[in-house]
């Protein structure tokens, strides 16, 4: 009798540890407890959102779903930093979602690898306008002539003012435009301005001290004096190392001088979203994103508007959220379809998306009275036809890694631009194999 | 006997078989396949070309392993001797017969069951300038300075260093508890009589008597501290510029952003190798020792 028992206690353990094994096997990628409509074909969409952007997502899930009774999209969060290591392996392994969302830069190596497949013939089929779209941010999306991706916006770094506080130095004209002389020395001397007028505790420019924020910036400046990328974009795997060292090195130490020389953003602040939230700071820099957090902030009179041009070409840091479709041998085609039409209905429907603050892709929803009701965006969608999205390679994400370290030894004074770029470039050449 | 020995043994097997399947799967299956992974050009989703051992000679003369393992290993430095023997007294505190004896094992022990995420939200918050608690401690004082603990060099290591102090000591001090209170009585009373202090009794049974369990910790604490990883990606996040990233960030980094799995399982052989070496030498030392 006892020895019965152990074997069976053993064998219940024992397939116990089996099931746990062979877990999530049981759909692509999906989660069971959601109730399926009967009749209507599940389309497991995964997604990276969270706060504000996830609920928006949301909504436009839920509009498609009651739009129609052929198609449920399953809407399954997954959680951002590991995003594309799992949608990478999981298509690998044919068990990924039926519709993924993936930043333009992750393309070039979901396209290379062959995880996503074309959507010309299923576009068609479907019924997607691709004239519709901004032509700037549709050209991140395809790839020796072929659609690989549904854009739903770009999302680019900007700049927001405080208006009450911008206006108490006396730095806003009348229309609500800044007083500043869109030059270098102009721009600088507008903060410097803010500096000595406002009351101490109060911050001229909130801003990060490290990592992507400064990144996007020097971006922005690089592009606006004509430097294009760090890579040619001639190979998507065998890119060459092409940065325009000068401008590069200039865009940093102008940045640089913000921080340092000219004492207009405090160092390391830890939290600087909510400095500007709290309105202790004049102005700051960050996606378009915040501005729907922005206007639900009680009290908070703000204006968002792109980084002035001061340095001769219009040009800002972007990146723009797509839908694809995920590559398998044997794919689901109802499935399939399903995904496209909630692609195109997602792009049709940009205004809903644009309450976060994206800028939508199709340049009908931007014309549309719906988008141009929405305070704020319409002051910054202009931006979307002039972003520069980063170089289109395969090690977009190791390369923006690489960069954004290098770049902060020089915000944190370790080291001088001059030899971060020249770290730098000997790094980025390892990571190329050039 | 043999055959009741059998018996004896085979009651035993159902209950160690789920572990020892778990074991095989996701222990054992693992460490041959990166192995396999390191001598093969090997992305995310799939493996490419054989490449022998060219990942090892990439990884020879590739400046930033040593770095970061020049990093870990400054870190094993920083924090072995300290965690060493901060446990040690706090072990003999919590060892004393006072009334506060329950509450020193309690609060001493109590933050090493938080995880890495809570301590790491709990340093960024009292670290950060401006308005952290440290910070605004120094204030109060009437010191106005603003140390950026998290973003200068040396203060990022200070930091990383002492809350991982904070986070762990607990664990070698219940180690070193069990080994306290292994120690027969009989040993101090005999020592008593003959007229032992303190000091003496300390110097001459508590530690000789220790030293089994004290190698053991010494051992568990370097090979620990050689995996350091997650308290630094999330506080420091390996800055300010590289400054403070361990090996095991740059191989997470290699594998899963830079897309190249080969080489990261080429540097992962490389910390086993180090910290296989180091446990030998250990082991030996300890033989050597007990014989």
């Amino acid at each position: 009798m006892k020895k019965w028992l152990s074997g069976f206690i053993g064998l219940v353990l024992l397939s116990l540890v089996l099931m746990a094994c062979s877990g999530g096997s049981e759909s692509s990628g999906g989660e069971s407890d959601v109730d399926i409509p009967e009749g209507a074909t599940e389309v497991v969409m995964w997604n990276l959102f969270a706060g504000g952007d996830a609920e928006y997502m949301q909504n436009i899930v839920d509009a498609f779903n009651e739009s129609q009774s052929e198609y449920f999209v399953n809407n399954i969060m997954q959680e951002n930093a590991e995003y594309y290591t799992k949608l990478l392996t999981s298509i690998g392994a044919g068990k990924g979602p039926d519709l993924a969302i993936a930043h333009t830069h992750v393309l070039p190596e979901l396209v290379s690898q062959g995880l996503v497949q074309d959507l010309d013939s299923i576009g068609e089929e479907v019924g997607v306008k691709w004239d519709e779209f901004n032509q700037n941010i549709l050209d991140a999306t395809i790839y020796e002539d072929k659609h690989y991706a549904v854009p739903m916006d770009t999302h680019a770094q900007i700049m927001y003012i405080n208006n009450k506080l911008v206006a108490e130095a006396g730095l806003l004209n009348e229309d609500g435009t800044l007083k500043m002389e869109k030059t270098p020395e102009g721009y600088v001397e507008f903060y410097q301005t803010l500096r000595d007028t406002l009351p101490e505790d109060k911050i001229p420019f909130a801003f990060s001290s490290s990592g992507s924020d400064p990144y996007w910036t020097w971006w922005t400046f690089y592009s606006q004096m004509g430097g294009r990328g760090i890579l040619t974009e001639d190979s998507l795997e065998n890119p060459k190392y092409d940065l325009d060292v000068d401008n590069a090195v200039k865009a940093a130490f102008f940045v640089n001088s913000l921080y340092h020389d000219n004492e207009i953003i405090p160092l390391n602040i830890s939290d600087f979203y909510s400095e500007f939230q709290s309105e202790n700071a004049a102005t700051m820099n960050t996606g378009v994103w915040a501005t729907g957090t922005w206007e639900s902030t009680d009290g908070l009179e703000f204006t968002p508007m792109p980084i002035p041009t001061i340095f001769g070409e219009d040009a800002a840091w972007g990146s723009s959220h797509t839908f694809v479709l995920p590559y398998y041998q044997k794919a689901d085609e109802a499935a399939q379809k399903g995904a496209v039409e909630f692609m195109n209905f997602a792009a049709d429907h940009g205004a809903m998306w644009a309450q976060a603050g994206h800028i939508p892709s199709k340049t009908t929803v931007v014309e549309s009275e719906e988008f141009q009701e929405l305070p704020y965006r319409s002051e910054y969608a202009e931006v979307a036809s002039y972003v520069n999205f980063v170089d289109r390679n395969i090690y977009a994400r190791g390369l923006e890694e690489i960069v954004i370290r290098h770049l902060d030894t020089i915000w944190s004074g370790e080291a001088t631009p001059e030899e971060a770029f020249a770290a730098m470039e000997t790094e980025v050449k390892d990571l190329i194999g050039e | 006997m043999n055959k009741k020995l059998w018996a004896h043994d085979f009651k035993a097997i159902p209950f160690l078989l789920p572990f020892f399947v778990a074991y095989v799967i996701f222990t054992i299956l693992p460490i041959f396949k990166g192995l396999e992974m390191s001598l093969y050009d090997w992305t995310l989703v799939r493996k490419l070309d054989f490449v022998g051992f060219a990942n090892y000679k990439d990884m020879f003369v590739d400046p930033h392993f040593w770095r970061t393992l020049w990093n870990t290993t400054l870190f094993v430095i920083l924090t072995t001797p300290t965690m060493v023997l901060l446990a040690l007294g706090l072990a003999l505190l919590a060892n004393m017969n006072t009334k506060l004896q329950t509450f020193f094992r309690g609060s001493f022990f109590l933050p090493s069951i938080l995880s890495v995420a809570v301590i790491s939200f709990l340093a960024i918050f009292m670290l950060q300038p401006y308005s952290g608690l440290i910070n605004t401690i120094l204030h109060t004082i009437g010191i106005e300075a603003e140390p950026f603990w998290m973003a200068d060099k040396t203060l990022a290591w200070v930091s990383i260093v002492v809350v991982t102090l904070w986070w762990t000591v607990g664990f070698n001090m219940v180690l070193f508890l069990a080994g306290l209170q292994d120690i027969p009585e009989s040993l101090y009373e005999a020592s008593e009589i003959d007229g032992a202090t303190r000091w003496e009794q300390f110097r001459y049974i508590t530690l000789p008597q220790l030293m089994p369990i004290g190698r053991v910790v010494l051992l568990l604490q370097i090979l620990g501290s050689y995996k350091v990883f997650a308290q630094i990606l999330l506080i420091t996040g390996g800055g300010p510029g590289g400054a403070t990233r361990p090996l095991i960030q740059y191989i997470y980094e290699v594998g899963f952003t830079q897309n190249n799995l080969g080489y990261a399982a080429t540097m992962s052989y490389a910390l086993f190798f180090i910290l296989l070496i180091l446990s030998i030498i250990q082991l030996r030392n300890q033989r050597s020792g007990e014989s």
